[in-house]
């Protein structure tokens, strides 16, 4: 008989690929026609605002729907994998078979992150049309109208353009998706960790949300807190240890930066998706240690 | 070692590996915050001010990371507040959203335009209110309106189309020439400021009383530099100083006067006759 080996990406290819089917089937893509609805409809509020103005909040409204869809997507998956693999026996045919645990939860996460990444780069799709059929309207119209008027130069209109352009599509947007991204697999490690030990998937939505929000508030209402409670000791004990426990997701809100037209710092990047592996090794480990002795 | 690990509670490790990873990701991430701040790509916390001024809903958003999409919420409701001229409403939900994100320009921009320009022009023909009500709030808006602007150049000293705005309430509100001279001035050679604001520099400081000369010796300056500047705004701005100044006929620039009367020049429209000869009364 051939040894099995202890860990094979082929085992988690394939149950990640499992993973992709078992979320479509869920008819998980759905959600981008509510997407496209929100981005057109983001295209069309009919504000005096000048077209940098308009194209600035086209933007906004649309890659804070994205990244609001990447998390909520990303826990509510990944919540209710396990269960349903436990509700369907999955789980126990794909355990009795030379499938290591974590090659389970790695392809689970897995299975997870690229739907998550195939939304995203859908979702992109979606805004980046929208916002570059805006943006060559505004600056055609634009065009012709300070030429017609006469008394602006061909520097003046190049400046207007390059006002318009400044808030319109621009490459570096794709680096404000590739943070929703990176939040969405610290969310998605931390929800999977949670349902190693959940007794429900409703619960670990539940708790997931509850957990996001509170490791995106921690850093910002924290000041908030100690200034309320006059910088008591027990504040500043329990600021401490939520701080420990919970992920900081404020963090990966570097994407607003991004979307508002600021410079790309790609050190930056890099050491974001550095903490981001970080993450996902320690929350996959946490994982295990409660899912490795389970008993089914 | 192996039984004894077997034994242990599994939370026991799980806590254990939890907080280690807590304390060692601690310095990294504020090191790493500081620098995202830095470099501007991430938005430091609002102000003490502007939590206590949120709502409950647009408090939650901002603290469950949908800040984006309230600052977009309250700018819909500040457009609400224009709609219905309630002046003071929007200018505090616009003291909000300009403390979610004080790295956009566009809200600074359409602060300053709302308060300076239609609130303080809302107070000009709003007959509800007694004529010293009226003006004294005309002030109030157009100097919160400066308020904003100075705010919004802290946070942006780059910005030239915030100055702008500002300009235009020193420029057309206020009427303070000085002002205006001086917020041209600034622009200049700032990203994306429009080449006008060399010669309104000039052409405000020429009425700001005092500055008369060194107008002449900017304008002039401005007129050396060739033919793409000679406006005839520029060349009638040197005509009045020189005329003002006493300049001796020698020195004055040979340009004949832009408005003088010329033989084949169409009579001009009086202001109130519209194309077709319908007068506006």
């Amino acid at each position: 008989m051939r040894p099995v080996p202890l860990f094979s990406p082929g085992r988690v290819a394939t149950i990640a690929s499992g993973t992709v089917t078992q979320l479509i089937r869920m008819k998980t893509f759905y959600f981008l026609l509510a997407f496209a609805l929100v981005v057109v409809a983001a295209g069309n509020f009919n504000l005096p605002a000048t077209p940098a103005q308009e194209l600035s909040m086209i933007k906004k409204v649309s890659f804070g729907t994205m990244d609001l869809f990447a998390w909520l997507f990303a826990i509510v998956a990944t919540a209710l994998l396990i269960p349903r693999d436990q509700e369907d026996r999955t789980l126990y045919t794909i355990l009795s078979k030379p499938v290591r645990r974590v090659e389970y939860l790695l392809g689970k996460l897995g299975g997870v992150l690229v739907v998550v990444g195939v939304s995203l780069v859908a979702m992109y799709a979606i805004c980046a049309t929208m916002i570059g059929v805006r943006e060559s309207l505004f600056v055609a119209a634009e065009v012709e109208a300070m030429q017609a008027d006469g008394r602006y130069s061909e520097e003046d209109i190049a400046g207007q353009v390059g006002l318009i352009r400044q808030q319109g599509l621009r490459p570096e947007l794709a680096i404000a998706v590739l943070a929703f991204f990176l939040k969405a697999a610290v969310v998605a490690a931390v929800t999977i960790f949670l349902s190693t030990f959940a007794s429900s998937s409703l619960f670990t939505i539940i708790v997931s949300i509850l957990v996001f929000l509170v490791g995106h508030a921690h850093t910002m209402a924290s000041s908030f807190w100690l200034h309320e409670s006059g910088n008591s000791a027990f504040v500043r004990m329990l600021v401490k240890v939520v701080k420990i426990l919970i992920p900081d997701f404020q963090l990966f809100a570097f994407s607003e930066g991004v979307v508002l037209g600021e410079a790309v710092v790609w050190p930056l990047v890099w050491q974001m998706g550095g903490l981001t592996l970080a993450y996902l090794a320690v929350f996959l480990l946490l994982s295990l240690l409660v899912f490795v002795d389970k008993e089914f | 070692m192996k039984r004894l690990f077997q034994r242990l509670p599994r939370t026991v490790p799980v806590l254990a590996l939890l907080a280690a990873f807590g304390l060692a990701r601690g310095p990294i991430e504020e090191g790493l915050r500081a620098r995202l701040v830095a470099a501007n790509l991430l938005v430091p916390p609002p102000a003490q001010s502007a939590f206590e001024q949120m709502r409950q809903s647009v408090l939650m958003a901002t603290l469950g990371g949908l800040r984006p999409l309230a600052a977009t919420y309250l700018s819909l409701e500040a457009f609400d507040h224009f709609s219905t001229k309630s002046w003071d409403d929007l200018r505090r939900s616009y003291e909000i959203v300009t403390s979610l994100e004080p790295r956009d320009e566009t809200h600074w921009v359409a602060v300053v335009w709302h308060l300076g320009i239609n609130a303080t022009a809302n107070m000009e023909i709003d007959g509800r209110l007694p004529a010293f009500e009226r003006e004294r709030r005309f002030k109030e808006y157009a100097f919160q309106a400066i308020d904003f602007a100075e705010r919004g150049i802290a946070q942006l000293p780059e910005s030239a189309a915030i100055r702008l705005q500002l300009v235009e309430v020193y420029r057309e509100k206020l009427k303070d020439d000085c002002a205006a001279s001086r917020v041209y001035g600034d622009t200049i050679g700032l990203p994306g400021a429009p080449g006008f604001v060399r010669r309104f520099h000039g052409y405000y400081m020429a009425r700001c009383p005092g500055r008369e000369k060194e107008a002449y010796a900017y304008l002039t300056a401005l007129y050396r530099e060739g033919k793409s500047q000679r406006k005839p705004t520029l060349i009638k701005e040197i005509q009045d100083l020189e005329k003002k100044l006493g300049i001796p006929v020698p020195q004055r620039i040979p340009e004949a006067d832009p408005d003088r009367p010329r033989p084949n020049q169409a009579p001009r429209r009086s202001s109130n006759v519209l194309p077709g000869g319908i007068v506006v009364p």
